[in-house]
């Protein structure tokens, strides 16, 4: 339960951030999208039901704010989170590189389900792809730049928040 | 070895009673769910917000005197020059209010005018474009409100939250305005959504009359048409600089630009629908 909260509590500081580097970034037309960070660390790290209700509450997070029936991101975000715990027994999902390559191939796979969800909206779905292949490139470098300092602020934060032996 | 077997699949057996419990969650609890979670996060951007306007305070304390003295110089002059039309503006309006008693024509609809500033900018790739403004329920705005600014139309306002509201840009997919070519009075169909990197955010525009024309170095002024009873007529949507014919061959398609300050705005203004005046006896 701790554990969670506390992971929770991380990630929305992620999503408020990458929040922030998008309102400045509007002007040039720019848009990191950093779904798949925001589950890895739940999926790869916590138990399944603790991992799972991060996923949850950060899609629904997620929901509240952008133009898309309640329960897309959640959806999404459960599902990704399913197939990583289960593979994540597989895979070398304890070292910094191996986590940073999980939840890039995660947020590839969100990004696309979210856009073929959402691609209908758009009048001409041409220019719209080029759009989106252009953001999802930059928010590929993005995640891998903050990623490993996103993990270690997780991780730090989870060690501190750590109930204290009761015979300290 | 069934327990091995569960625990493989435990992972999805969760996950698919997630989605039953999701499918069968009444609409009321989801829609309370959504309004929690924006409310829970919705203090994170307004407070960013008014970190920048704090820290654009500090950055104007650094200017000299002689900076405020120009600025409050070139302020009157804006200020002496927006007198003079406000007063053009009360006597055409006097006007209009004795043609209207004269013919008994219906009031035109007035507005109440609610500025706001922009509390975050949520401009997401090609799904949706959107602002947070730092007004809502508690400064009376309701969903559906056009939103403006100096260069024509901002959006209108999607949702309504206790503190904030939403602004769905005209930038937007699939947000669908009536509209009209300046100097037309034929309505069109005009449709946000195309928002290239780096470049200028575009519209389309459908069911344009065949003989209308305008090119990049001819552009023409697409405005609000009136219909539909949320814009007032005649705001700038934008430049219309491309024409081509439709596939059916019965109308024509454009492109639209949009004003590239659309993206950057820090202040918008919210035309609230003023509750109609009881009409003066004969």
């Amino acid at each position: 339960m701790r554990a969670g909260l506390i992971t929770f509590l991380t990630t929305v500081l992620l999503w408020a951030l990458v929040a922030q580097v998008n309102h400045y970034l509007g002007g040039a037309h720019v848009y990191f999208f950093v779904g798949g960070l925001l589950i890895a660390f739940g999926a790869l790290a916590l138990p399944l039901m603790a991992g799972m209700g991060v996923s949850l509450a950060i899609g629904g997070v997620c929901d509240a704010n952008a133009f898309v029936p309640f329960g897309t991101h959640t959806l999404l975000f459960a599902s990704a989170h399913a197939v990583i715990f289960h593979l994540r027994d597989r895979l070398p999902h304890d070292d910094l590189i191996s986590r940073v390559v999980i939840a890039l191939f995660a947020n590839l796979a969100l990004f696309l389900a979210l856009s073929f969800i959402l691609i209908d909206r758009a009048p001409a779905p041409a220019p719209a792809w080029i759009r989106l292949f252009a953001d999802l490139a930059c928010s590929q470098l993005f995640l891998a730049l903050i990623a490993p300092w996103f993990f270690s602020l997780q991780q730090r934060a989870l060690a501190l928040g750590r109930p204290v032996p009761a015979w300290r | 070895m069934p327990p091995q077997r569960f625990d493989q699949a435990r992972p999805f057996a969760t996950l698919g009673a997630v989605i039953v419990v999701w499918l069968i969650l009444p609409a009321a609890v989801k829609t309370f769910s959504r309004a929690t979670f924006f409310e829970f996060t919705a203090p994170i951007a307004t407070s960013a917000s008014y970190v920048r306007d704090l820290q654009e305070y500090w950055s104007l304390r650094a200017h000299s005197n002689s900076d405020l003295v120009e600025a409050g110089r070139d302020l009157a002059r804006v200020n002496a020059s927006f007198a003079v039309s406000a007063q053009h503006n009360g006597e055409l309006e006097a006007e209009v209010t004795r043609l209207e008693g004269l013919l008994h024509l219906p009031a035109l609809p007035g507005y109440r005018l609610e500025s706001a500033r922009v509390a975050e900018r949520d401009l997401g790739s090609s799904w949706w474009q959107r602002f947070v403004i730092r007004k809502g329920r508690n400064f009376g705005l309701t969903e559906g409100a056009p939103v403006i600014f100096t260069g024509g139309v901002v959006g209108r306002i999607k949702e309504v939250h206790a503190y904030t509201a939403v602004v769905e840009l005209i930038s937007s997919p699939g947000i669908r305005l009536a509209a009209t070519v300046d100097g037309d009075s034929r309505p069109v169909s005009y449709e946000g959504g195309d928002n290239p990197t780096f470049g200028r955010p575009r519209g389309s525009v459908e069911f344009l009359p065949l003989d209308i024309f305008a090119q990049a170095s001819q552009p023409r002024r697409l405005v609000t048409s009136g219909l539909g009873g949320v814009f007032p007529a005649g705001l700038l949507i934008g430049q219309l600089v491309k024409i081509e014919q439709s596939s059916d061959g019965l109308f024509n398609t454009g492109i639209v630009q949009l004003d590239p300050r659309l993206s950057d705005l820090t202040e918008v203004t919210v035309l609230e629908p003023a509750p109609a005046e009881a009409a003066p006896p004969p």
